[in-house]
């Protein structure tokens, strides 16, 4: 491939998010993924998620993001008039007093319930700053999503999205309450119309992702699932232990097929479902 | 009410405690009663000019640490009261919240003729070198290691058996040197070096407190900030930062306190009058000027409330002047779900 010579300014292409940034820049503008670390991918195949360096400040449509701390990062938004985001009550850090909050209207949340709340997303709309984290070691996953993609994140799992990305849930068929590493009966769906959106999900541990070819397969521990592209197909499977006694035991995994990104994490904590 | 001698519970108006015989004169009120000295009433959050975060000390002539105010040598390169780098110090956000620590694993902090040393990242351990003289107490669990030699003793702690009482064992122990002695805490997080200076005091609240010197003076007190739920015929109260609060103050001479917080932490100071909403168990410290209660926020919403939660979010309403300190890594507030019967003095915001 030859250089274009109308080419005025060279460009950088971000590895996790495919975006744009300018030849100077040292952190990617739209996810924060540093731009001078060379990609982490294991023999296997999985690539680290990015670490993103402490402060890194993230644009998405007119609001930033500063991602704070590499223990438990906290996400702390600086909304623009005009844009909001939506999250779960759960991980708001801190907030404005002035950032308006209102409920997303959601059929069937009555019926998926956390931590004894009943399951609710809730707005902020700017002008104002609010902040986010969650409750256990981990890394924060930035996926800004272009028109068109659809994402499926383990519930629970997202941080918060920018009010351009609709949200569903969907219910995953044939996982009883137990196979699922104790709980996701539900995984949350994030769907990009007109606009391009900002997606943020924790992962507790390190978070490692692959892509898989057309009709590719891995098998996953369920607990550590955490995203998926909606290409990405999950079936349980049980894997017989056979022991040669007692018949042996049952274990169950998730077989996700492609095409698409699958993304792990390498702490599977279980919530309890109450 | 509880005897504020030895803590029983007495029928409300006693003169005198049936257990102990002593005078009930100044008792210690039962949780549901202490009440903030008058916040603000709540209106439009007054606009709040954002103070531009502290400048970094300068290298070469640094007089004094911005983050824990110790002396500094124009030779050093990290505080001895607090571990500090010298030369960029805490990070701050573009929200004004400093990021701590901006320390250099190994960091040395120095108080009386003894040393400490914080060595790790992820769950850094505090590393003392006791000289002879010195001591430093501590919740016996947080102990990882010491010297065979290093003497340590219980220490008699007024009041304590009330907290236990209360459900939350505490036995503090004592170290004295010379020796070597260790501490650490069971959950990755980072460890907060806060040097207390004569006429200085700091709020903490409870199982954050790591250690301090042996000149630290010990106190603790009711939050009086509760509220409570009703489940069925089960009524509880919960107490969002906890039912008792530490206090570390010191007198003649500057100490020395370790706290251990969740994920990373994040300090700003409050002008006066300056109001910021917090998770109730993401605080870690604050200073004893800052007040503090409950705070309802009830989003906007077009549709019917569901069951008991009552369409609402708890918060915790800091008001300055002082520090105030949050963790990133909070637990789950228990009872926010549940129908709420009574709660102390609240504030509350209906968008």
């Amino acid at each position: 491939m030859s250089t274009p010579v109308a080419e005025p300014f060279e460009r950088l292409q971000c590895q996790w998010c495919q975006s744009l940034n300018e030849k100077s820049a040292l952190a990617c503008r739209s996810c924060g993924a540093p731009l001078d670390v060379r990609n982490l991918v294991s023999e296997s195949g999985w690539r680290e998620a990015p670490r993103i360096r402490d402060m890194t400040e993230i644009h998405f449509s007119n609001s930033t993001c500063q991602v704070e701390g590499e223990i438990v990062p906290v996400a702390e938004i600086n909304l623009s008039p005009g844009d909001a985001i939506f999250f779960e009550h759960h991980v708001m850090l801190w907030k404005d007093e002035s950032v308006p909050l209102t409920l997303m209207a959601l059929s069937g949340g009555f019926k998926r319930a956390f931590a004894g709340m009943p399951f609710l997303i809730s707005v902020a709309s700017g002008p104002g700053r609010i902040a986010f984290s969650r409750d256990a070691t981990g890394e924060l996953v930035v996926l800004p999503l272009q028109p068109g993609m659809e994402v499926d994140v383990r519930e629970h799992a997202f941080l918060l999205s920018s009010h351009q990305i609709q949200y569903s849930f969907v219910r995953i068929k044939g996982l009883a309450n137990i196979l699922f590493g104790g709980q996701g009966m539900y995984m949350d769906r994030f769907v990009t119309a007109g606009s391009p959106g900002l997606l943020i999900l924790h992962g507790y541990g390190n978070v490692f992702e692959r892509v898989l070819r057309p009709g590719e397969s891995i098998m996953l521990e369920p607990g550590a699932f955490l995203y998926k592209d909606s290409t990405v197909t999950m079936d349980v499977e049980f894997q017989k232990l056979g022991t040669g006694f007692f018949g042996g035991a049952n274990m169950s995994l998730a077989r996700m097929t492609g095409p698409g990104r699958v993304g792990i994490q390498s702490m599977y904590v279980h919530h309890k479902t109450e | 009410m509880f005897c504020a001698k030895c803590g029983s519970r007495l029928p409300d108006g006693a003169r005198f405690c049936g257990a102990c015989g002593g005078m009930v004169a100044a008792y210690a009120p039962a949780p549901p009663a202490v009440q903030p000295p008058a916040p603000p009433a709540y209106g439009p959050p007054p606009p709040v000019p954002r103070p531009a975060p502290p400048p970094a000390a300068p290298q070469q002539h640094a007089a004094r640490c911005s983050w824990c105010g110790s002396p500094l040598d124009a030779a050093a390169t990290s505080c001895p009261g607090c571990g500090g780098n010298v030369s960029e110090m805490a990070a701050s956000t573009h929200s004004g919240w400093l990021q701590l620590p901006g320390r250099k694993d190994m960091a040395k902090l120095q108080f009386g003729q003894s040393t400490c040393q914080i060595e790790g990242l992820y769950v850094p351990v505090a590393d003392f070198n006791l000289a002879a003289g010195d001591s430093v107490y501590f919740a016996h669990h947080a102990l990882l290691w010491k010297d065979a030699a290093t003497a340590i003793t219980t220490m008699p702690l007024k009041g304590a058996w009330k907290r236990v009482f209360a459900g939350m064992p505490l036995i503090m122990t004592q170290a004295a040197g010379p020796g070597h002695i260790a501490f650490s805490r069971d959950l990755p997080g980072e460890l907060i070096a806060v040097p207390i200076h004569p006429g200085q005091a700091v709020d903490v609240r409870e199982h954050l407190f790591l250690t301090a010197s042996g000149n630290v003076v010990y106190d603790w007190f009711q939050t009086g900030i509760w509220f409570s739920t009703k489940s069925g015929d089960e009524t509880e109260t919960h107490y969002p930062v906890g039912m008792f609060m530490d206090r570390f103050s010191a007198t003649g001479q500057p100490g020395l306190l370790l706290l251990h917080a969740g994920g990373n932490v994040f300090v700003r100071t409050l002008a006066p009058g300056e109001t910021m909403l917090v998770k109730p168990t993401a605080l870690i410290f604050k200073d004893p000027a800052v007040q503090m209660h409950l705070h309802f926020e009830r989003p906007q919403t077009g549709f019917m409330s569901w069951g008991s939660w009552g369409n609402r979010y708890l918060w915790l309403r800091v008001a300055g002047p002082g520090r105030v300190g949050v963790q990133s890594a909070f637990e789950h507030l228990h009872g926010e779900a549940l129908s709420m019967q009574g709660h102390s003095y609240a504030t509350e915001m209906r968008w």
